[in-house]
C-alpha cells in the first residue's frame, strides 16, 4: 500500500486523538457522504473567512510541521500582514486567501518528480512518498502555488518531542498538505476544516452529488486559483456574494 | 626529469580546490541544505546555475568536431581532441553538479531505479549519458592513428542531433513549467542552444590559448580565425533570440511574465542583466570586430573569457528572474524554512560559503579533467611534428 503517511499513522507510539473524542465531537467532524470511489475536494468560503489563522496553526500541530515551515497559510492583499490593502474609499480591504496544496487534478508537481515520490492516490490526493523523495525540489519549481516546503535541516518543534499524529519527515525531503489523509481514513474531515471557527471550509467528496461540498459549489460562485495554468485544482474558493453590503454614505 | 615548478603549483591548486569542494559537500550532507543560502522561495541556486552553464559550455567539442566534419572543413583538425576533452570535462562536471543540489544525494539512485518518465529531469539524465558516451567515443576515434574519417563522419551524424537534444531538454527542465512564466517560453530551447554555442566555442578558444602557451601544442592560426568568425555568428544568434524574447515580453507579455522580466530590466537582477549585455556581449563583440584588436590572439582570449562570463550571468538571470517573483506573491509570502524564520515576502538569495566551496571543488574537478585530457589525449607524440606556427 503506497500511502506512507497514513500508514505511518500512530508512529512514535502516538494514538490518534480521534479515538479519544466525544461522540458529539466525532459527529461534528464526520465526513458527510462518501461515494463508492471518492475524489476529495475542498471549498473555502471567502465570505466567511475571517483571516484568523486557526486552520494554519492546527495544521502545523496536527501534522508536526517543523518550525519555519507551514503547509497552510493565510494570504492577504496588501503590503504585509498588518497593513491590508485599502479600497477606493480608503477603507481596509479585508480579503483573505487561505492557501495550501490545491490537490490539482493535473498536478505539475507530480509530472516533474523524477522518482514518482510525488504521486496521486486513488482518491485524487497529491501525496509525497518520503521514502522515494530525493530532495531535488523540482516539484517546488513546478508548483504554481508555492505551497511545498523543504526540510532544510534537523527539524525543530515547539515541544521537543514534536506534535502531530503522523510520522515526521526526514531532512532533505519535500512536504506539503496531505489533505489530512490520516484523518480521512478515520472518516473525519481534515483538521483545518474541523477547526475553522467561521466554518469557512467545506470538505467533501466531489463524486457525491448529495455532499454539501458539491451543493455549495453548484449554488455559489466557485473560483479556482490560477485557472489559466490548467492545473485543475480540487480546492475552490467561493466568492463573497456582496463585497460592500452597506453603502457608504457620502457626506 | 622533475616536473617544472608551474606544473607542481597547478596540480596543488587543483588538489586544494578538490579538497575544499569535498569538505564542503561532506559538511552540507551532514547538516542538510540549510547551510546554503536557498529557501522555499529560491529553491534552486548556484548549483543549478552551474548545471545549466556546464551543460551549455560542453557544446564546443561537438561543434568543432561534428560541425567541421559535416561541413567538410579541415581547418579545425588540430583542435579536435582539445575540443572534445573540454566537452567531456563539462558534461561530467555538469552531471556531478546535480548531486550537491539534492536534499538526499544518498538516494539519487532512485532516479535510475524508478525513473518517472514524464519528468524532464529523467529525460535529461538519459540524453546527458548518451552525450557523455558520444564524447568518449569521439575521443577514442581521434586518438587512434590514423584517425578513421568514416567513423568520425558517422559520429558527427549521430552527435549533432543529440547535442541539440541535450540543450533543448536542459532548457525544457525549466521551459515546461507553467508555474514560471519567464521560463515557460518556446524560445527557451533555442536560447539554450545559442548560448551553448557561444560559451562552448569560447571555451575551446580560451583553453587552446592557454594550452598553446604552456605546451608545444599549437591550434594553428587558421583554426583560431575560424573560431573567431564562429563566435561572432553565434553571439549574433544569441543576442537576436534574447532580444526577441525581451521585446515580445516587454511590449505584449502577460503581466506575470512581464513582472519577472522587470526583475532583470530594472529590478534586483538589473546589475547582473546589464553586466551580461554590456560586458558579456557588447564588449567582446567590439574586441572581435575592431581592426586594431581582432588580429591579436590575446584579445581573442579576452573576448572568449568575457563571453563565457556573459553566458554565466545569463544563466543566473534566467534562473532567478522566475524565482524572485513567485506567481502567488501575496503577503505574507512563502515560509522561510528555518526555525525562527517566518515568511519571506521579498526573498533574497545570497550563496553561502558552503555553496561557493562546492563550486570551487567543481571548478577544480573540471580543470583536473581538462588537464588530464590535455596530457593524455591532446599532446600525442605522433602529433608533435605537426605543431608549429
Ligand atoms: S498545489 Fe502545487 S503541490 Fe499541490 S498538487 Fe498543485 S502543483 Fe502540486
Ligand atoms: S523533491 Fe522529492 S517529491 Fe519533489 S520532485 Fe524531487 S523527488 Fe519528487
Ligand atoms: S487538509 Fe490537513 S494538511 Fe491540509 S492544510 Fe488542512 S490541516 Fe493542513
Amino acid at each position: 500500500m503506497r500511502d506512507p503517511i497514513s500508514s505511518s499513522n500512530g508512529a512514535d507510539g502516538r494514538v490518534s486523538p480521534i479515538e479519544a473524542l466525544s461522540e458529539a465531537s466525532r459527529a461534528y467532524g464526520a465526513i458527510d457522504v462518501r461515494s463508492a470511489h471518492p475524489r476529495w475536494g475542498m471549498a473555502v468560503d471567502l465570505e466567511r473567512c475571517v483571516g484568523c489563522w486557526s486552520c494554519a496553526v492546527i495544521c502545523k500541530s496536527e501534522n508536526a510541521v517543523p518550525l519555519g515551515l507551514w503547509w497552510n497559510r493565510i494570504l492577504t492583499a496588501g503590503d504585509d500582514l498588518d497593513t491590508p490593502a485599502t479600497d477606493e474609499h480608503g477603507d481596509p480591504h479585508l480579503h483573505w486567501v487561505p492557501l495550501a496544496c490545491q490537490h490539482c487534478d493535473d498536478a505539475p508537481c507530480e509530472k516533474v518528480c523524477p522518482t514518482s515520490a510525488t504521486y496521486i492516490n486513488a482518491e485524487g490526493l497529491v501525496l509525497v512518498n518520503q521514502d522515494d523523495c530525493i530532495g531535488c525540489r523540482y516539484c517546488m519549481a513546478a508548483c504554481p502555488y508555492g505551497v511545498r516546503v523543504f526540510n532544510w535541516g534537523e527539524a525543530e518543534y515547539p515541544v521537543p518531542e514534536g506534535t502531530g499524529m503522523v510520522a515526521t519527515r526526514p531532512v532533505g525531503s519535500v512536504e506539503k498538505c496531505t489533505m489530512c489523509v490520516h484523518r480521512l481514513a478515520e472518516d473525519q474531515v481534515p483538521s483545518c476544516v474541523w477547526s475553522c471557527p467561521a466554518q469557512a471550509r467545506i470538505f467533501g467528496d466531489l463524486e457525491a452529488p448529495e455532499s454539501r461540498l458539491v451543493q455549495m459549489l453548484e449554488s455559489r460562485n466557485p473560483e479556482v486559483l490560477l485557472e489559466e495554468k490548467g492545473t485543475r485544482p480540487k480546492v475552490s474558493y467561493l466568492q463573497p456574494r456582496r463585497r460592500r453590503p452597506i453603502e457608504r454614505s457620502e457626506s | 626529469m622533475s616536473p617544472p615548478r608551474a606544473w607542481t603549483v597547478w596540480i596543488s591548486v587543483l588538489g586544494v580546490g578538490l579538497l575544499i569542494g569535498l569538505a564542503s559537500f561532506v559538511y552540507q550532507v551532514s547538516n542538510g541544505l540549510g547551510v546554503t543560502g536557498l529557501s522555499n522561495t529560491v529553491t534552486w541556486g548556484l548549483y543549478i546555475v552551474s548545471f545549466m552553464f556546464l551543460v551549455g559550455i560542453s557544446a564546443g567539442g561537438l561543434i568543432v568536431v561534428a560541425g567541421a566534419e559535416l561541413a567538410g572543413s579541415q581547418r579545425f583538425e588540430h583542435l579536435n581532441r582539445l575540443a572534445v576533452v573540454c566537452s567531456l570535462a563539462a558534461v561530467a562536471t555538469a552531471a556531478g553538479s546535480i548531486l550537491p543540489d539534492l536534499g538526499r544525494p544518498q538516494r539519487a539512485w532512485k532516479m535510475l531505479a524508478q525513473p518517472h518518465l514524464t519528468s524532464p529531469l529523467v529525460w535529461d539524465m538519459v540524453v546527458l549519458a548518451i552525450y557523455l558516451a558520444i564524447g568518449a567515443i569521439d575521443l577514442y576515434i581521434l586518438t587512434r592513428v590514423p584517425v578513421s574519417r568514416k567513423a568520425l563522419r558517422v559520429m558527427a551524424i549521430v552527435s549533432l542531433p543529440v547535442a541539440i537534444l541535450v540543450h533543448s531538454v536542459t532548457a525544457w527542465i525549466f521551459g515546461l513549467l507553467v508555474a514560471r512564466p519567464f521560463w515557460n517560453t518556446p524560445l527557451l530551447a533555442p536560447l539554450f542552444i545559442s548560448s551553448a554555442l557561444v560559451s562552448g566555442t569560447a571555451l575551446v578558444v580560451a583553453t587552446a590559448w592557454v594550452v598553446e602557451r604552456v605546451t608545444p601544442w599549437r591550434a594553428g592560426a587558421e583554426a583560431m580565425v575560424g573560431l573567431r568568425r564562429l563566435l561572432l555568428w553565434f553571439v549574433s544568434a544569441d543576442v537576436f533570440l534574447l532580444f526577441t524574447e525581451v521585446m515580445t515580453t516587454f511590449v505584449s507579455g502577460e503581466p506575470d511574465h512581464r513582472e519577472q522580466l522587470d526583475v532583470l530590466l530594472t529590478g534586483r537582477l538589473a546589475p547582473v542583466f546589464w553586466f551580461e549585455i554590456m560586458i558579456g556581449v557588447l564588449l567582446p563583440v567590439v574586441l572581435l570586430l575592431l581592426p586594431s584588436t581582432r588580429k591579436r590572439s590575446g584579445m581573442l582570449m579576452a573576448a572568449a573569457v568575457l563571453l563565457i562570463l556573459g553566458v554565466f550571468a545569463k544563466r543566473i538571470n534566467i534562473l532567478f528572474a522566475a524565482e524572485f517573483e513567485p506567481l502567488v506573491g501575496l503577503s505574507p509570502g512563502i515560509p522561510g524554512g528555518r526555525p525562527g524564520q517566518l515568511f519571506r515576502p521579498d526573498e533574497v538569495y545570497i550563496p553561502s560559503w558552503v555553496e561557493l566551496g562546492i563550486l570551487t571543488g567543481m571548478a577544480a574537478f573540471f580543470f583536473a579533467i581538462v588537464t588530464l585530457g590535455v596530457q593524455r589525449a591532446v599532446l600525442l607524440r605522433h602529433d608533435e611534428p605537426a605543431a608549429g606556427h
